[in-house]
């Protein structure tokens, strides 16, 4: 049963419903009773992608396909890598993304939806010893959208992987990492941030899996419900058995802004090995009413404190993306979100 | 790491398990196995009326059609349900009326345990010391219930299931499977239909009631399995605490525990429920025998400003799978659990809370803090959520975990629901094992290694500690230190 499979098969009953644990928050069984068509191959002339002035090289992919990026020992590259989906289709795509020893990629991803489109990526991403790996993802779908989005991340000892998957949501949205961790000094970042509005869904859904002594993962999701928005948050950190000195943190922080907006999240612990060092947080609530209070005070008109009190508390997951310039995409991409 | 190989090295040489002697008691069983006559069996030996066996049956049909369920991160053989007694039961002496008419070798059980069964006998350590009323269960069935006159003085009703079900059947009938229906869950149900005993309280409105009030279960018949349902109704500003207990022989297979606990608190009232579980946990390195404990344990705070207070120190059973929650209906009702879970040699526990908010102004508190050694394994699974209607709703949940040995899990599964803009839910978690900088600390200043250890792991447990009442709070540290007792330096 996958997404993949109900796309290739057109059997809705592929589709994982709310009775599977793994998607008992982002039921897609139960929203989707008919599979489009697949999707026509496009055309016509895309707009700019939203990184397309700061990368080397360009993949896009355009209702479906495959493509690959690979990294040569020692080298050093960044990367924009756009997943468009026009029109009402359906289709599934394939990426696989090698980083040799010692290689380094700044991979700058992004999601792009125009319709009621039901789209799938699977990415493969495999970093060698001593690789690092910068991947920033900005999922920019449409409102009727259906997009999942499915990694599996290998690292290597000693190789760095950081990632901050930034997103506006969809009708149902599902952005997922699996990263396999040998430990021996490798270290991942798994970060996130959701905006949400109207109607919209987003699902983070990460699971770290340490096989190795010596690992470090950190993680810090933040999100933003309003209106009738659903975030949701699924992080699981495993430490198998001998995986000692792992260090792993975890925090999830969401705001509600609105009576029917809704937060789920399920942040989970799974560990083997006794000599390790595990945490994690997770708080979900209003706007701190004495910041906001604080801020009028002042003389900043409530809407405006609001945004900027909003602005800053997701600003601590933006600044912990490496590369400056992405950073600086990312921060205007949110403020103009948060300022309607 | 000497601390860890010591630990490692001495897991095998545990403590053995105080409370594991058989008592050879004649005993009255139904037939092995299960089936509507059984149900009926059962019904019939308590002297029940009609409506009574026509609720049990009607559980019984629904659980034909249920499937067992298999999502907790327990593992353990399919159970064969024909394979066990439903009902064993002491025979009975003719009319018991009072004490004496016990048999005495069920006396001498209790006393071997540590538990007063004559009223005199709670009076005679130190003058005003806390007294406590206890109901005896004894595999099936109540034997004694103490202190019940004078209960009754103040209004407070305090007797075995069976009696109240023919003794206050409007009660029970308004209240029994409220708060946790007939086909709940798998075992609930299963539960519905054999029950045998248990304990009912109801306390009238305003009451104070006046002393703690406790129950003791013991499973002591082979191949059987114990089935006992609660039901404690707290009417209007009135405040009870209730105390559980439990322990079992050491046997080769593995006996099913099944209780349902029902709590139900009015306007203003509350209910402390602590339990300390220490069923037998089956053998240390072979996992061999031990209670399966799968136990459903829920309150309804249905009235404004109610209270409902879970403390649990589980340190028995083979496997336990137990969720105590607390449903906060009315308007700024509040719910709280604190639990300890030890786990050691090969036990499996499974356990939690579920908060559900559902009124406005509802307050919830969580803290676990699991434990474990040996090649056990210990999952807290809990669920916070807050419906649309729960404006202002709180929860503050901690959960920490503490590994001691290479060889163990724990583990932590919280799910949390938030479906309002003026929900507050904040949850911390820790997983780490103890500390070799503060045992380096305190064995310094000439403690043993071991002292070192429970110092570190009463310190750990405090939070929880604190919160039982004093008489089980003794008891419970004592439990604690002797089910790490080997597995840490």
């Amino acid at each position: 049963m996958s997404v993949a499979a109900a796309i290739r098969t057109r059997d809705v009953g592929e589709l994982p419903s709310r009775r599977d644990e793994d998607w008992r928050w982002t039921d897609l069984r139960g929203l989707i009773r008919v599979l489009p068509a697949p999707s026509e191959s496009f055309a016509g002339t895309l707009a700019a992608g939203p990184f397309d002035r700061l990368a080397i090289d360009h993949h896009v992919l355009v209702n479906g396909g495959d493509a690959r990026i690979d990294v040569a020992a020692g080298k050093k590259t960044l990367a924009a890598l756009r997943l468009v989906s026009r029109g009402a289709g359906a289709h599934a795509s394939r990426v696989t993304i090698n980083l040799a020893a010692g290689a380094r990629l700044r991979l700058l991803e992004s999601y792009e939806s125009d319709g009621a489109s039901v789209c799938q990526t699977a990415l493969t991403i495999t970093l060698a010893e001593g690789a690092a790996l910068e991947r920033i993802v900005l999922a920019e779908d449409h409102e009727d959208a259906v997009s999942v989005s499915q990694a599996e991340v290998r690292l290597s000892p000693t190789s760095d992987f950081g990632q901050t998957i930034v997103t506006s949501g969809a009708r149902r949205q599902r952005i997922e990492t699996r990263a396999s961790h040998p430990g021996g000094r490798a270290s991942a970042r798994m970060d996130g941030v959701y905006l949400l509005a109207g109607k919209r869904h987003a699902d983070h859904t990460t699971v770290v899996t340490h096989d190795g002594v010596d690992g470090t993962t950190n993680q810090l999701i933040k999100g933003v419900a309003r209106d009738q928005a659903r975030g949701v948050f699924q992080g699981k950190i495993v430490v198998s058995e001998g995986a000692d000195r792992t260090d792993a943190r975890m925090g999830h922080h969401a705001l509600i802004l609105s009576d029917r907006a809704e937060v789920d999240a399920k942040p989970e612990l799974e560990i083997y090995a006794d000599d390790v060092s595990c945490a994690h947080g997770n708080t979900v609530g209003a706007m701190d009413e004495e910041a906001l209070f604080y801020a009028r005070q002042r003389g900043i008109p409530e809407a405006e404190a609001r945004a900027m009190l909003t602005e800053a508390f997701i600003g601590q997951v933006i600044d912990r993306i490496w590369f400056e310039d992405a950073r600086r995409v990312v921060r205007n991409w949110a403020a103009e979100r948060l300022r309607v | 790491m000497a601390a860890v190989k010591q630990t490692v090295d001495q897991v095998a040489s545990l403590e053995k398990y105080k409370h594991g002697f058989v008592s050879d008691i004649e005993q009255d069983f139904a037939p092995k196995g299960l089936n509507a006559d059984i149900v009926r069996f059962i019904s019939a030996k308590k002297n029940e009326p009609e409506w009574m066996l026509a609720w049990r049956l009607d559980a019984f049909e629904r659980w034909l059609a249920m499937d067992e369920p298999d999502w907790a991160k327990v593992n353990f053989p399919r159970i064969d349900y024909q394979d066990s007694y439903y009902y064993a039961a002491p025979k009975e002496k003719v009319g018991i009326g009072s004490l004496d008419e016990v048999d005495p070798e069920i006396l001498e059980v209790y006393k071997k345990l540590g538990i007063p069964l004559r009223e005199q006998e709670v009076l005679a350590g130190v003058v005003g010391a806390p007294r406590y009323a206890v109901d005896a269960v004894f595999d099936s069935v109540s034997v004694v219930t103490t202190f019940k006159k004078e209960l009754a003085q103040v209004g407070v009703i305090f007797c075995s299931m069976s009696e109240a079900i023919r003794e206050h059947p409007e009660l029970v009938k308004q209240y029994l499977g409220t708060v946790v229906p007939v086909s709940d869950n798998y075992f609930a149900c299963l539960n519905a239909a054999v029950f045998s005993d248990g304990s009912f309280v109801y306390v009238p409105p305003g009451v104070r009631c006046p002393m703690e009030l406790s129950t003791y279960f013991r499973i002591n018949a082979e191949n059987s399995g114990q089935f006992e349902r609660t039901l404690i109704i707290a009417d209007k500003a009135s405040y009870v605490s209730y105390l559980e207990g439990c322990t079992a022989p050491m046997r080769d297979e593995n006996q099913l525990h099944a209780a349902v606990v029902e709590l139900v608190t009015m306007d203003d009232a509350e209910i402390k429920y602590s339990t300390v579980q220490n069923w037998y946990p089956g053998d240390p390195v072979t996992g061999k025998g031990g209670i399966y404990n799968f136990v459903t344990k829920r309150a309804d705070c249905r009235g404004d400003r109610s209270k409902v207070s879970w403390t649990q120190v589980e340190t028995g059973s083979s496997i336990t799978w137990k969720y105590p929650s607390c449903i906060l209906r009315g308007e700024g009702s509040s719910g709280e659990f604190y639990s300890i879970a030890i786990t050691n040699g090969r036990q499996q526990a499974d356990t939690g809370t579920k908060m559900i908010h559902l009124g406005a102004n509802t307050r919830s508190r969580i803290i676990s803090k699991g434990i474990s050694a040996g090649r056990s394994s210990n999952t807290y699974r809990g669920l916070v959520s807050a419906h649309p209607k729960a404006k202002g709703a709180r929860n503050f949940t901690q959960c920490d975990s503490l590994l001691i040995g290479k060889h163990c899990a724990a583990h932590t599964v919280p799910y949390i629901e938030a479906r309002n803009g003026q929900a507050k839910f904040e949850h911390e978690a820790t997983t780490t094992r103890l500390s070799e900088d503060q045992l380096f600390y305190a064995m310094q200043r000439g403690l043993s290694q071991e002292e070192a250890v429970q110092l570190l792991v009463n310190g750990f447990v405090k939070e929880v500690l604190q919160e039982l009442p004093m008489e089980f709070a003794v008891e419970a540290q004592k439990l604690v230190a002797i089910s790490l007792e080997g597995s840490v330096g």
